[in-house]
């Protein structure tokens, strides 16, 4: 269980964060999305305990963020993959795995289930030869040596290629499954789509919409009405013509009375609407629409 | 804290410096030790005396004189002859039993005035293996009343101040007061001219003019004492400390490193607290610098005392050195910290050091600590504590500093150095309470920049020193009174009003009158006898004197660190004219304390 109420985050004279309230149920996949700058990471960073809130509360598996037995419940991957490029795989996960105090026979098993599961054979070369996909895995299996019930991860797939993306956001998927409680913030949409049970709409340090998919898009999405028409009317934009087919014309209405309406023009023009089509907003669309376009 | 993790992360930092130095590097650091190791005890048995061997003394071997030439470190033997000095193969050409024929030249006059002392020192060895004492050193009292007042500032013992070149401190002493016969050598200062003998060959070195010095000359500066050149000091201290500057080389390149791309991110997430991560990663470079010193100290022939006293240094070093680490921008920023914090350090160490056993300026130094141990002088414990506290404890406060801005926001943000410095002065500002005692945690710091005005400034003339010393004293400790209120009020710790200022004022002026009593230490050697030491250190003597005297420093604090508070409530401007106004009010208390009690 995870709760933050009244979050504030400021910067000097900069307000990062202006009040975001959310919960998170155990076992749920919750995903904050906004454009950049929004104060999605530095959220983030107030639950991971890393940055102290200006004012408000949050609370993580019934600790304070930043309280020490807090952070042994929790797994975090930062935007960034900062590792020691020194380092073999191996060893780095030993390493923070001494640090959560995990026995050695345990974290090897971990470690080892981990990297299996990533797809990362190379566990004994040093870090710094690493691809950047490569070096994305191993600062996952580090959020994972704790086996926390809690997972906060700040865009997770950000820059890799779609191979290794798919990768990450198929284990993603597997953390979830297993019933850990997942934070995480994404650029790409369709992710957070594929993966979140509830989602949080960040804008301007505020969240502007909050719920699942299918409540968020009743509450600021819309179902968008194509008529076509096989004679121009005004405000219709045409279409490419199918193997000699006559010419069609495109009308995007948000009503079914508007493609009434569109009826009526094409009739007193001679022709007709000859197909109707709908398409319901995507969360890319409501995102647009709830942040007016910003990215 | 948590002293598993601190031990874990002190491992995993040494392993991962251990990996990141490659084969070469390895042996070529390994070289340098073993070449260090290998020079040091000879630096110490062989250490080249200045000057040695620089004049030349034309005497042949049957002559009386060869034995005290050839026992002086400065004399060298050349072959015999009257036309030696004329030829240029000698300085001093000894003639027959007695007579010199002396280059006209300053080096010919200085090599005749070395050979005179050399004789001397001679002859008191020589009388030393006398069975009877009392005829080998006749005892003669000359008994004379003068006036008091004329102050004997400095090295006052009685035998330092006659010659420096003597190593018979007995000896030295007892020719003090023209004991020694005048035989008058009649040595004219000419390139050619013989002068007459001294006596027969038996007797002559005893016909030897003493050449010793006069003991009631002033000694307060280097320039008084013509004190012994310690270069085997030097050596020492720079073998001592040279290796400190590749450990804080490393230290803080592995401090930066976890703030590059933002390294360090996960530690801080992990249950290890930032005290845990700090002292674990320091850990392995305070080791480092204790298996330096341990070896050098037992080919140097030091002892416990020695280490003891250079390990606060090393934490010194490494203490500004993890500020700094914590404050630079870049790799470029962080060489300019650490070559400032090397010479800075290197200069407060080294140069009383220079002075050791010579004047009580040195026993600010660890490294006299070190000196004294080398030469078998026994431990003095007042010594050792003001050489070792306000270093010890100024590395403390350094780490309990970057301690507070050890956090994801400081760490990881690009601010100019001086924003960061008061981000780390800011950060335990919690309450009023926490300003005073941040004044105190900052009073080591004070000891240590007045100490170093104090070694700067010891050999100017006192009429120049004295006014630089006061006027230094109130720009130091104005300014550790003040700088982290503003730092409070420019990180919006506090509410920018009179009533916070003034509170802070007296929080921080009562702090620091509290806090100089670690001035104090200065009087276990004596520092507020010397005549600018008593100007640096002679206000916090006054605290512990009468009620009334107690009041007037206190007041001081009080009242300058409320001007200077008031300022800094407003803005960096208002805060740098209070500053200055609070420097001119304590320079005038300063200058008052000092004429009214001498």
């Amino acid at each position: 269980m995870l709760s933050v109420s009244g979050l504030t985050k400021t910067y000097g004279d900069v307000e990062a964060v202006r009040g975001i309230d959310f919960e998170v149920a155990d076992g749920e996949v919750f995903g904050l999305v906004g454009p950049n700058g929004a104060g999605k990471t530095s959220t983030l960073k107030t639950l991971a305990g890393l940055l102290e809130p200006t004012s408000g509360e949050v609370v993580v598996n019934g600790y304070d963020a930043g309280d020490p037995e807090m952070r042994r419940t929790l797994g975090f991957l930062p935007e960034e993959s900062p590792l020691y490029e020194d380092m073999t795989p191996r060893s780095y996960l030993r390493f923070f795995a001494d640090l959560y105090d995990v026995d050695r026979e345990t974290a090897d098993e971990r470690i080892a289930a981990a990297l299996d599961r990533l797809d990362l054979d190379a566990r004994d070369r040093p870090v710094g030869d690493f691809s950047k996909g490569m070096k994305r895995k191993v600062a996952i299996a580090r959020s994972l040596v704790n086996d926390p019930d809690v997972l906060v991860y700040d865009e997770p797939a950000s820059g890799l290629d779609p191979t290794t993306t798919n990768v990450v956001i198929e284990f993603t998927r597997d953390l979830a499954a297993q019933g850990k409680t997942i934070v995480f913030s994404a650029h790409d949409l369709h992710h957070v789509e594929s993966v979140c049970d509830r989602v949080a709409i960040v804008s301007d340090g505020r969240i502007a919409a909050k719920g699942t998919l299918d409540e968020i898009r009743s509450a600021h999405g819309r179902v968008e009405y194509r008529a076509f028409t096989d004679v121009e009317v005004p405000g219709a934009e045409r279409v490419e013509a199918e193997r000699g087919d006559r010419a069609r014309y495109r009308v995007r209405v948000d009503s079914m009375a508007a493609v009434d309406d569109v009826r009526e023009r094409a009739r007193a023009a001679g022709g007709d609407v000859v197909d109707i089509r709908t398409r319901e907003s995507t969360l890319e669309d409501v995102f647009l629409a709830v942040t007016g376009g910003a990215e | 804290m948590n002293p598993r993790r601190v031990l874990r992360i002190a491992r995993w930092e040494a392993g991962r410096n251990a990996g990141t130095v490659d084969r070469r590097t390895a042996i070529l650091l390994a070289c340098t030790v073993l070449v260090v190791a290998l020079v040091a005890p000879a630096l110490v048995l062989y250490a080249p005396t200045p000057g040695e061997g620089v004049y030349r003394v034309a005497v042949d071997d049957a002559n009386p004189y060869h034995a005290p030439v050839a026992a002086n470190d400065r004399l060298s033997v050349v072959p015999p002859g009257a036309d030696a000095v004329e030829r240029g193969r000698a300085d001093v050409a000894v003639v027959g039993t007695g007579g010199f024929v002396v280059a006209d030249s300053e080096k010919g006059r200085a090599a005749l005035a070395t050979l005179r002392s050399a004789t001397e020192a001679y002859n008191d060895r020589l009388m030393a293996t006398e069975r009877d004492v009392a005829a080998a050193f006749p005892v003669t009292v000359d008994v004379s009343y003068v006036e008091r007042g004329t102050r004997v500032v400095g090295g006052s013992d009685g035998g330092t101040a006659s010659d420096g070149t003597s190593d018979d401190g007995a000896g030295a002493g007892a020719d003090d007061g023209g004991a020694t016969t005048d035989g008058d050598t009649g040595a004219t200062e000419s390139g050619t001219t013989t002068g007459s003998g001294a006596g027969n060959g038996a007797s002559a070195p005893e016909a030897t003019p003493s050449a010793g010095g006069d003991a009631s000359a002033p000694a307060n500066t280097p320039g008084g004492l013509t004190p012994p050149f310690p270069l085997e000091s030097l050596l020492l201290a720079f073998v001592f400390v040279l290796p400190l500057n590749v450990v804080i080389q490393s230290y803080g390149s592995s401090v930066l490193d976890e703030r590059i791309d933002r390294r360090g991110e996960p530690l801080l997430v992990s249950p290890a607290t930032r005290a845990d991560i700090v002292v674990g990663k320091a850990l392995p470079y305070l080791a480092a610098a204790a298996l330096v010193t341990v070896p050098i100290a037992y080919a140097v022939g030091a002892g416990v005392p020695a280490v003891l006293a250079v390990l606060p240094l090393a934490g010194l070093f490494l203490g500004v050195t993890f500020l700094g680490a914590l404050f630079a921008r870049s790799y470029k920023e962080l060489t300019f910290v650490t070559v400032t914090v090397t010479v800075v350090l290197m200069a407060y160490a080294f140069v009383p050091a220079v002075f050791t056993e010579v004047h009580p300026i040195a026993a600010i130094s660890p490294l006299s600590v070190v000196v004294r141990d080398i030469r078998g002088d026994p431990f003095q414990l007042g010594g050792f504590l003001l050489a070792t506290v306000p270093v010890a404890t100024a590395a403390v406060v350094c780490y309990g500093l970057g301690l507070g801005v050890y956090r994801e926001e400081d760490l990881f943000t690009q601010k100019r150095l001086p924003a960061k410095a008061l981000d780390a002065l800011a950060a335990p500002l919690s309450s009023v309470r926490r300003v005073g005692l941040l004044t105190v945690a900052l009073v080591p710091f004070v000891l240590i920049a007045e100490l170093f005005a104090v070694a700067a400034l010891f050999v100017a003339p006192p009429d120049l020193a004295v006014p630089l010393v006061l006027a230094l004293v109130a720009v130091i400790e104005e300014v550790a009174k003040s700088v982290h209120v503003y730092a409070g009020f420019a990180n919006a710790r506090f509410e920018r009003s009179t009533r916070t200022a003034l509170a802070l004022g007296v929080a921080s002026g009562v702090g620091f009158f509290l806090g100089e009593k670690l001035l104090l230490l200065t009087r276990l050697v004596g520092l507020p006898d010397l005549t600018v030491g008593g100007a640096a250190f002679g206000n916090a003597e006054l605290g512990a004197g009468s009620l009334a005297l107690l009041v007037a420093p206190l007041l001081l604090h009080v009242v300058t660190a409320s001007v200077s508070a008031l300022g800094a409530r407003r803005s960096a401007r208002g805060y740098a004219l209070a500053l200055a106004g609070a420097v001119l009010l304590h320079l005038g208390y300063n200058y008052t304390v000092v004429s009214t009690l001498g």
